[in-house]
């Protein structure tokens, strides 16, 4: 009587807890580790941070803030107006104004001409809308172009 | 305002998103009604493979009772499995981080609203998760979750369609709708998003030095798994804390539009697939107009207000325009993921979330959003009855008395669950334990608190306060809202459609549903409860909010 009345209720639970195991190995692991085989054979740069390289070493992602402090060089929100701090805090992009602004403080640490540092800025114009939408620039990029731009300027960098 | 080519772009994307549910509609009407597809040359022995291990008899029948609480069970079960998981990450592998368990009420309240698709998420992934927790306690229950949400409402629909003698098999649709439907899309979608730059790696942070010579970490990890499930899940918890606001949850425009595509797809879906489900082709008209019109009326009040290029709380590549447009999504289909701070949107933007999650049928959560519909839908014949002297018929159904109690009662949990915890945050002084609370405006304040309420209640899950409302206090009372904000209505409206099994169909209805005239009096008549039942509080909150920040910006 017993046996079988825990038989029943065995019965009655075993697509619960069958189920709920089998469904965490498939969803929670066979899922993200087939996703990572192929991201990795298929996409191994995106799939690692799309991370940016200068001297042959990676020096950060171009998705995340570089932290730029020096003068030479472009700088992300964070480091110029903490006011406007952005939502990720590692915001890697300045409006396009934003960038053209920092041009005379860069050209005069650097003695690059004004007018080739705001050509530099235009050249890594995108937009929020592909082609339209407000204009902004990647600060990692817009630096790595500087630094190969001006291999003399920049030459404790390459 | 916005401007005409950002306003194409708002029509093109729900233009898209309609297209695309029109077009996925039959397939999903397959998967939930068992009918042949090509597909079944791989999947069946499969399925019947796991039938037979898990012990359960695909050719049984479910009256509700037993739906709901096969339903309910395994969901408690799988909880249990990510509770677990969650206290004990410590000792699990894939911890490169080395993190230690959760606390009890922490790991509770996010086991709790990661199993109801809310995931609201008072934790910040990237400093609190392990690898392993983030896939077999988040996306795991990211998957259950929204799969629960698709079959209930299958269930529900069945009660409805003339001649149903049941609700079929929860075991079965489970099965059927994560084999077919939720692991293969979330498969395509997790390799484009990581063709589009999102990480996908369970290699460990990656330290390096930055190009001044700083020592900086890269928090990449198994990213795109995730985020697909959270977005085509409706579910929105995001491996981040600042979920898709961070750059490797969504590095650039081409990613955020295809995740707000990926959020809309299976709620607008499910909306075309409810005709077919339900035997009348025609019944989609009301839902399809009263959800998107709603919908298409918050975005109009979001767009109201002059959106920034950049500002506070704003990321560079969305600005102001795809910030808040984002957000109306995210609550119109209660996913709940962010592309930006909260605080850095408008308080119109905010009252549009409100909305959606007020009403949680614009066009709603996975599943669910069509649960609230017909429930909308119930109460919208019972009022046009009661002004025309008919009684009230539903598919040629009568519509009696227990049946307008119950969908009275499922209308008025919501309001019940959203405003007395709200007064009791304040009553018992937790708000003042939330860090910076007491800084902010009274109206702004109320607006988060109302907030985090509304998100809980309605199983959408995005939230001003963040890993910030980690207090005893708001893991349990939001945990219970959550809990009770998503099975008790399953719960009363499978008990409703259970009683439609079997009933007796008149041969002419009095009342046709399948109008235009009445899909615009349903409209009218969702926006009239919703409004009534919240007006005074929005007053109190991001409306006042509003007019405040128009006198600071005018004096």
């Amino acid at each position: 009587m017993g046996l079988s009345s825990s038989n029943s209720k065995w019965k009655t639970y075993r697509p619960v807890v069958v189920l709920s195991v089998l469904s965490m190995l498939v969803c929670g692991l066979a899922y993200p580790l087939l996703v990572t085989g192929i991201s990795q054979a298929a996409f191994p740069y995106q799939a690692n941070g799309s991370q940016a390289q200068l001297g042959g070493r990676s020096v950060g992602s171009y998705y995340i803030d570089n932290g730029f402090t020096l003068p030479i060089f472009f700088h992300a929100r964070n480091e110029t107006n903490p006011q406007t701090a952005s939502a990720s805090g590692v915001d890697p992009d300045i409006l396009l104004a934003d960038a053209l602004s920092q041009v005379p403080r860069i050209s005069n640490a650097t003695g690059i001409p004004a007018a080739s540092l705001d050509g530099l800025v235009m050249s890594h114009e995108q937009w929020t809308l592909f082609v339209t939408g407000d204009p902004y620039v990647n600060v990692l990029e817009l630096n790595l172009a500087l630094i190969s731009a001006y291999p003399s300027v920049y030459s404790a960098y390459g | 305002m916005i401007d005409a080519i950002q306003a194409a772009t708002v029509v093109a994307m729900l233009a898209a998103a309609l297209a695309s549910g029109s077009l996925l509609a039959p397939y999903v009407v397959r998967v939930l009604t068992g009918s042949p597809s090509r597909i079944d040359r791989f999947l069946d022995p499969v399925e019947r493979r796991v039938y037979k291990l898990i012990g359960a008899d695909p050719g049984l029948t479910m009256g509700w009772k037993q739906y709901f609480f096969a339903a309910l069970m395994l969901n408690a079960a799988q909880m249990a499995i990510a509770f677990v998981i969650l206290v004990g990450q410590g000792a699990l592998p894939l911890n490169p981080q080395g993190f230690p368990g959760l606390n009890w009420d922490l790991a509770l309240n996010t086991v709790v609203s990661f199993a109801t698709n809310t995931n609201l998420q008072h934790y910040a992934g990237e400093t609190a998760l392990s690898y392993f927790s983030q896939m077999t306690a988040i996306q795991f229950l990211q998957f259950t979750s929204a799969a629960t949400g698709i079959c209930v409402m299958a269930a529900m629909v069945r009660g409805f369609r003339a001649g149903s003698t049941h609700m079929g098999n929860f075991y079965v649709d489970f099965v059927r709708v994560l084999t077919r439907l939720l692991i293969p899309l979330s498969l395509v979608a997790a390799v484009v998003l990581v063709a589009l730059g999102v990480p996908q790696t369970v290699g460990g942070y990656v330290t390096v030095k930055t190009v001044e010579g700083a020592s900086q970490t890269l928090l990449v990890g198994p990213v795109a798994s995730l985020v697909s499930i959270m977005q085509i899940g409706t579910n929105g918890g995001g491996f981040f804390g600042a979920n898709s606001a961070y750059p490797f949850q969504n590095p650039g425009p081409a990613t955020d539009i295809l995740q707000i595509y990926l959020m809309l797809l299976l709620p607008t879906t499910l909306v075309f697939a409810f005709g077919e489900l339900v035997g009348k082709k025609r019944e989609v008209l009301p839902i399809l107009i009263a959800s998107f019109g709603l919908f298409a009326i918050d975005l109009a009040i979001a767009f109201i207000p002059t959106l920034p290029a950049v500002g506070p709380g704003i990321e560079t590549r969305f600005g102001g325009f795809f910030s808040t447009f984002w957000t109306v999504v995210t609550t119109a289909v209660t996913t709940g993921s962010v592309n930006a701070s909260l605080s850095g949107i408008n308080p119109l933007g905010i009252l549009s979330a409100f909305m959606g999650m007020l009403i949680q049928a614009t066009p709603g959560g996975e599943g669910i959003g069509v649960m609230y519909m017909m429930m909308y839908v119930v109460l919208t014949v019972f009022v046009v009855g009661l002004m025309t002297g008919r009684t009230p018929e539903y598919l040629g159904m009568k519509i009696n008395a227990r049946d307008i109690k119950l969908v009275m009662i499922a209308f008025l949990i919501h309001p019940v669950i959203v405003l007395v915890p709200t007064l009791a945050a304040y009553a018992t002084r937790a708000v003042d334990a939330i860090p910076g609370f007491s800084s902010l405006p009274t109206s702004v304040g109320f607006t988060q608190v109302l907030y985090e309420f509304a998100s809980s209640a309605a199983n959408n899950g995005s939230d001003f306060f963040g890993a910030a409302a980690n207090t005893p206090f708001f893991n349990l009372a939001t945990a219970a809202v959550i809990f009770v904000g998503r099975f008790a209505p399953i719960a009363i409206l499978l008990a409703l459609s259970g009683s439609m099994v079997g009933r007796k169909r008149v041969g002419q209805e009095s009342l046709r549903t399948d109008s235009f005239s009445f899909s615009f009096v349903l409209m009218g008549a969702i926006i009239l409860l919703v409004v009534l039942a919240f007006l005074p509080f929005l007053l109190l909150g991001p409306l006042l909010a509003y007019f405040q920040g128009m006198v600071n910006f005018l004096g």
